[in-house]
């Protein structure tokens, strides 16, 4: 029980890749299993952007940047410039963590809310400059769509497959692989002593600098940290995309990460994933809904046509995202989950005494 | 929050004096340099000059507006009110309701946009504002980003999320001869407009007891109310005034240059900056920086061009350029003087 107890997150990630598909997939709910792909995918990005909000306390309005870069690291080396996918991963992630750690020690030091407006500008600036497509390399507005795919991807009937020298390997796999590294990466990263020494910067910034910590190094290896694994997502998305497009660079995609993290509840490691799944299972599963058939859909007594209302879907979840602000902005859902469980196991043992 | 007392010309003689004092030799090298390159692009093409420097102004003008209200609310409440683009974009959405599918006079989209957008301020003040004054300035932001949020889809809802646009009144179409050039008369029309709008709220907080109640809540919020003031309700019609402002700006703006569901972010992304660059706490300074970062947007092509046509250099010639100037201000800005142009030392660090 104790080992179980202390591997519990690596147990929960392993369980959550292996359970994600076929519960998405169940007729019950959606029907389909390719958006599981793109949500591990979305919660690394997530879980990027929450070791620095989450863990340090620093917001970020801008990480849609780094998850661009890695994007557009590898669609340009393999569509523009014809080199190797290793190389346009590796100098994309790269580009992302010197990008993170230059920007860090020019603006880590300003304090909460200038961190969160600059961010916010120098994304707004890098989106600026990749739409005006310099030296014809990220093709503007377009994006990048024509054989972004490296060789050794497969596409057969919209199911990507990854060609391995022994075998075929079904993309969702690739994807859950270096999900499930990435993520262990990020859970060795924060039970370390960088971790807590992170944590107390968050807690108490004053405290930790009076104990003879370098605040500003902390933040700003922080940064550079998430924006490389930022930039990981964004390497995966681009395969999983077949492509890169302007939109991952812009303020919406920041926002959207910013969005999750906190309906999913910023202190918990697994807050981000809760807070993706909920968010991009909520609006798939609301815009794919037609007629409100009740009481059920086979004996239909009132039908009710709702998709006008519910294709507006972002207005329920921005309402929803206000009340969790204002009502509890650290824990969110996860936190609501935890608590909730509690409590029942509580219950559960007072009436089996 | 202490000490940012929002008065203008007094203080903006001695903030000015006291900044020409303390610039370095080199500061006054750029600032000589910059004069004599605008000097050689008018003389280049003085029609074009004059034409960017109006569209500098009326820029400068319409982020005026909103980094006014945006500065107002993070001075006296301490909340950066993301939703501020929002109000901005409901205000032309509002004025093409009026104009565009009702039919009626812009003259009344003038009066009636503004107070419609004040009215959706209040309601977003009493629900959701006022709940956060005292907490963590992050929660104030992340707040009026789901407000931003919710604004966008209904906007998206009822409008579409194609672009609209409408037409002005006869009189305020066609140009005003100035000379060298001809300007649209609603240009000017805008910077009238605007200039009237700070006057009036300069005046209102540095001339009237309601503006030195709100003063004085500012300074020391217990002692305040300990006199007998009702400070929420001033808060509230302060929130408002501000939204109104960002709503009468987005009906000068939507009038020139049409609307979309993207305007309300890309304004409140560039008022952020001019609230950053003018300095925090300081109207004054988002004023200047607001006019600054407007002409500075305009001009640089201009400037560029010029010195491209006399040096034979085509690598001057950046086009496109011009979005990505007020970053460039503001990283500027920051690298030489972090607290902003105008603004206090410590606040909001």
């Amino acid at each position: 029980m104790s080992a179980l107890s202390r591997y519990r997150v690596p147990v929960g990630l392993l369980v959550l890749v292996v359970a994600l598909r076929p519960v998405v997939a169940h007729q019950w709910l959606l029907g389909f299993g390719q958006i599981a792909t793109s949500m591990l995918i979305w919660m690394l990005f997530v879980a990027a952007f929450n070791l620095l909000f989450g863990f340090t306390g620093l917001l970020s309005f801008g990480h849609a940047m780094f998850f661009g870069f890695g994007m557009y690291g590898v669609a340009i080396a393999v569509a523009r410039l014809d080199l190797p996918f290793v190389v346009g991963a590796v100098v994309g992630v790269a580009f992302a963590a010197a990008f993170g750690n230059l920007l860090g020690r020019l603006i880590v030091e300003k304090g909460e809310i200038y961190f969160a407006m600059l961010t916010l500008a120098v994304g707004e600036a890098v989106y600026f400059v990749v739409n005006r497509n310099p030296l014809g390399l990220t093709g503007g507005s377009n994006g990048i769509s024509q054989n972004a795919l490296p060789p050794w991807v497969e596409t057969f009937r919209g199911q990507k497959s990854v060609v391995l020298p022994f075998a075929e390997v079904e993309w969702y796999w690739v994807v859950a692989v270096v999900f499930l590294l990435c993520m262990l990466a990020l859970w060795q990263l924060l039970r370390s002593p960088f971790g807590r020494s992170l944590v107390a910067v968050r807690e108490n910034e004053g405290l930790a600098r009076a104990m003879g910590m370098n605040v500003d190094r902390y933040k700003i290896a922080s940064f550079t940290a998430s924006g490389a694994l930022a930039s990981i997502a964004g390497v995966l998305l681009e395969i999983n995309t077949q492509g890169a497009s302007i939109e991952t660079f812009g303020v919406l995609t920041s926002g959207d990460a910013v969005l999750m993290a906190v309906l999913g509840g910023v202190n918990y490691f697994f807050g981000p994933v809760a807070g993706v799944f909920v968010w991009q299972f909520t609006a798939e599963y609301l815009s794919s809904f037609r007629m409100l058939n009740l009481p059920t859909t086979e004996l239909a007594l009132v039908s009710v046509d709702v998709s006008g209302v519910l294709q507006h879907w972002r207005f329920l979840l921005g309402a929803l995202f206000v009340a969790v602000v204002l009502l509890s902005p650290k824990d969110g859902v996860w936190g609501a989950l935890r608590d909730g469980v509690r409590v029942a196991a509580a219950r559960f043992r007072e009436v089996r005494r | 929050m202490n000490g940012n007392d929002p008065s203008f010309a007094r203080e903006a003689t001695d903030a000015v004096r006291g900044r020409l004092g303390s610039l370095t030799p080199a500061a006054w090298a750029l600032l000589v340099i910059s004069l004599a390159v605008l000097a050689f692009a008018f003389a280049v093409r003085p029609g074009l000059f004059v034409d960017n420097a109006i569209g500098g102004l009326v820029y400068g003008m319409i982020l005026v507006m909103i980094a006014l209200g945006l500065s107002l609310i993070l001075g006296l409440m301490g909340v950066v009110n993301f939703a501020h683009g929002a109000l901005f974009m409901l205000g032309a959405y509002f004025a093409y309701q009026v104009v565009g599918a009702m039919g009626l006079s812009f003259w009344a989209a003038l009066v009636v946009a503004p107070v419609a957008v004040g009215a959706v301020g209040l309601a977003m003040e009493v629900t959701v504002l006022r709940r956060i004054y005292d907490q963590d300035p992050i929660i104030g932001l992340l707040a009026t980003f789901g407000l931003t949020l919710m604004v966008q889809e209904a906007v998206r809802a009822v409008w579409g999320a194609a672009p609209l646009g409408f037409d002005v009144p006869r009189a305020l179409q066609g140009g005003t001869d100035l000379g060298v050039t001809t300007v649209g008369t609603f240009r000017i029309f805008t910077v009238l407009v605007a200039t009237v709008a700070v006057v009036a709220v300069y005046l209102l907080i540095s001339r009237t007891d309601f503006g030195l109640t709100v003063r004085a809540g500012v300074q020391d919020d217990e002692m305040t109310e300990f006199l007998g003031v009702d400070l929420p309700l001033r808060f509230t019609a302060m929130f408002c005034l501000g939204a109104a402002i960002a709503g009468l700006g987005g009906v000068l703006r939507a009038a020139e240059s049409g609307l979309g569901t993207g305007m309300g972010q890309t304004f409140v992304i560039l008022a952020f900056v001019v609230v950053v660059v003018g300095g925090v706490g300081s109207l004054f300074g988002s004023v200047v920086s607001g006019i600054l970062i407007g002409e500075a947007t305009f001009m640089t092509p201009v400037v560029l061009t010029a010195l491209s046509a006399a040096t034979g250099v085509a690598a001057f010639d950046v086009s496109g350029i011009q979005g990505l100037v007020p970053y460039l201000v503001m990283i500027t800005v920051l690298l030489v003087r972090p607290r902003g142009l105008f603004g206090e030392e410590g606040l909001m660090e």
